[in-house]
This record gives C-alpha cells, sequence and structure tokens, in this order.
C-alpha cells in the first residue's frame, strides 16, 4: 500500500470528518478550543516551506481520537500548512496495517505526514509517550493516596459503586489536570515530524 | 441450594463501546437466563473493556485485546457455572 495523491484526494477534510461524526463532536470541539497554541509553534508550522500533508485515521469513537485530532485540527487550521485527510479506520486496513502500533496493534489516531513528492516525512500514533508516562505516575499517586480504591491493577468491578464512583472522578480529575501539558506534548512531537520537510 | 452468579461488564463509555456491550449482555441473557443472577453494565473509560465472572477476569481488552468473540466469551461463562 502506498498513498499518492489519488488516495490522498479520497480522504475527508477534517470539517467533512466532523460532520460525519455520529458521537462525540461537541467533545472534540471543546477540545479545539482548550488547544493553546504558541507563538513559537505556529511560527515554525506558518514558516513551513509549501503546506505538508497529513494522512489521519481515526473513529469518532476512540478517547484519543477525542483528545488529539483537535490539536492537530487546530495546527492546520490556525498555520494554513498542513493539507489534512482522515481515512476511518475501519474501512481503511490496508493503510492501518502499515501503521500497527508496536507492530500489532491498530491504535489510533495515525498521523503520517508527507511531502509534496507524498515520501513519509514521520508518523506519530496515539498519544505521547511522555504523557501516557505522567497519567500512570499520577494514577499511582491517585491509588497511593487512597487506599479504600485498592491496586490500580485490579479491576475496578470489584469496587463498590460509591468508590468506583470518587475513583472515577478522581482520574477524570487528573486527565483535566493534565490535558494543557499533554497537548503541549502532541504539539511538540507533531512540530518535529512537520518541520523535517526539505526547505 | 443455588448458588447466584454475576457477570460484570465493564465498558468505556468515553469511547463509545456501549453496542459491544449491549450485544455481549443480550448474548448472556439469551444464552443462560436466570441461571445468571445478575449482569452488571458499568460505564467506565481508559479504552476498557473487560468481563469477569463472580469476581475473575474472563476478558480484557487490555490484557486480551479487542472486544474478545461473544461465543467464546460464552463458553468461558458457562465454564463456570454449575454443569
Amino acid at each position: 500500500m502506498t498513498i499518492d495523491r489519488a488516495r490522498f484526494d479520497q480522504g475527508l477534510t477534517y470539517d467533512a470528518y466532523k460532520d460525519q461524526m455520529t458521537r462525540n463532536r461537541e467533545r472534540v470541539e471543546e477540545n479545539e478550543q482548550r488547544v493553546d497554541l504558541s507563538k513559537e509553534d505556529l511560527a515554525a508550522f506558518r514558516a513551513l516551506p509549501r503546506p505538508v500533508k497529513v494522512v489521519v485515521l481515526a473513529e469518532d469513537w476512540c478517547g484519543d481520537v477525542i483528545a488529539n485530532l483537535p490539536v492537530l485540527g487546530r495546527l492546520a487550521k490556525d498555520s494554513g500548512k498542513l493539507d489534512v485527510r482522515i481515512f476511518l479506520r475501519d474501512q481503511n486496513d490496508d493503510i492501518m496495517q502499515r501503521y500497527l502500533n508496536k507492530g500489532q496493534f491498530k491504535s489510533i489516531p495515525v498521523f503520517v505526514f508527507f511531502d509534496d513528492a507524498f515520501r513519509e516525512l514521520g508518523h506519530w500514533i496515539e498519544r505521547p509517550a511522555s504523557v501516557t508516562e505522567v497519567r500512570a505516575k499520577r494514577r499511582k499517586e491517585i491509588f497511593a493516596a487512597h487506599p479504600e480504591f485498592g491496586s490500580p491493577d485490579a479491576p475496578v468491578d470489584q469496587l463498590a459503586e460509591d468508590v468506583r464512583v470518587r475513583l472515577q472522578a478522581e482520574l477524570a480529575k487528573m486527565r483535566d489536570d493534565t490535558a494543557k501539558f499533554a497537548n503541549a506534548e502532541v504539539v511538540r512531537e507533531l512540530r518535529e515530524i512537520a518541520t523535517r520537510v526539505a526547505a | 441450594m443455588t448458588s447466584a452468579h454475576k457477570v460484570k461488564i465493564t465498558y468505556c463509555a468515553e469511547c463509545g463501546y456501549e453496542p459491544q456491550t449491549l450485544d455481549l449482555a443480550k448474548t448472556l441473557m439469551l444464552e443462560f437466563g436466570a441461571r445468571l443472577s445478575c449482569i452488571e453494565l458499568i460505564p467506565w473509560d481508559g479504552g476498557t473493556f473487560d468481563v469477569s465472572v463472580d469476581g475473575e477476569l474472563i476478558h480484557s481488552m487490555t490484557r486480551d485485546g479487542g472486544f474478545g468473540d461473544n461465543a467464546a466469551i460464552k463458553e468461558a461463562v458457562r465454564a463456570r457455572l454449575p454443569a
């Protein structure tokens, strides 16, 4: 499978993708508003010599897509230098097979960056490792501070309902608290790939 | 004495796993009827799709990958019920 102009053009634009969403559109648009792009980051994207093409694999039910696709959407909109086309993962398995996470998992979102000649500049999968690490650490801290939550590795269905509700609230707060850091990490990693385009 | 057997399905509501959850719940309801004392559906997050019988995890998306095959999960439940 190779991505060429014809295949690229079959993808959905960012707005067309949002129009076909059957769920979570309001969360995507809420996250778009929350993305805080620095002047330096925007300048780096705006300084690209020509637009970079980005092939995206996504599905509207995926939490990492809901969190991270809006970051790419804002970068594209605010910089004018990213030409994004989105493919639904479950209808485009040929593309998915090429970008499996660790060679085996169909993790999304996948962002693949191409130059004008459709030479791949690099690709990005799911979420930054730094975000996974920070959230895992914060999660451990929450469990350490609340012995009633039991083991962080135990299935949550073993908790009493009232305890489960409190744990869910703590985890939601943790994700909210780390959202700004997570968005900044996504921007940093995408910037590093996009700016590989030759001058 | 008849013992109570409880199935719990913990699913990622954030991800929209409701269709798979309801499909599995329906499969188990139709297969086992009153042999199960309860099928509990627990909305969660983080890409979770876990199925347990009487506290024993028989399928986990994190551990086993994917939603699992309903027929295989059904047999795993059956194996934990009295003959």
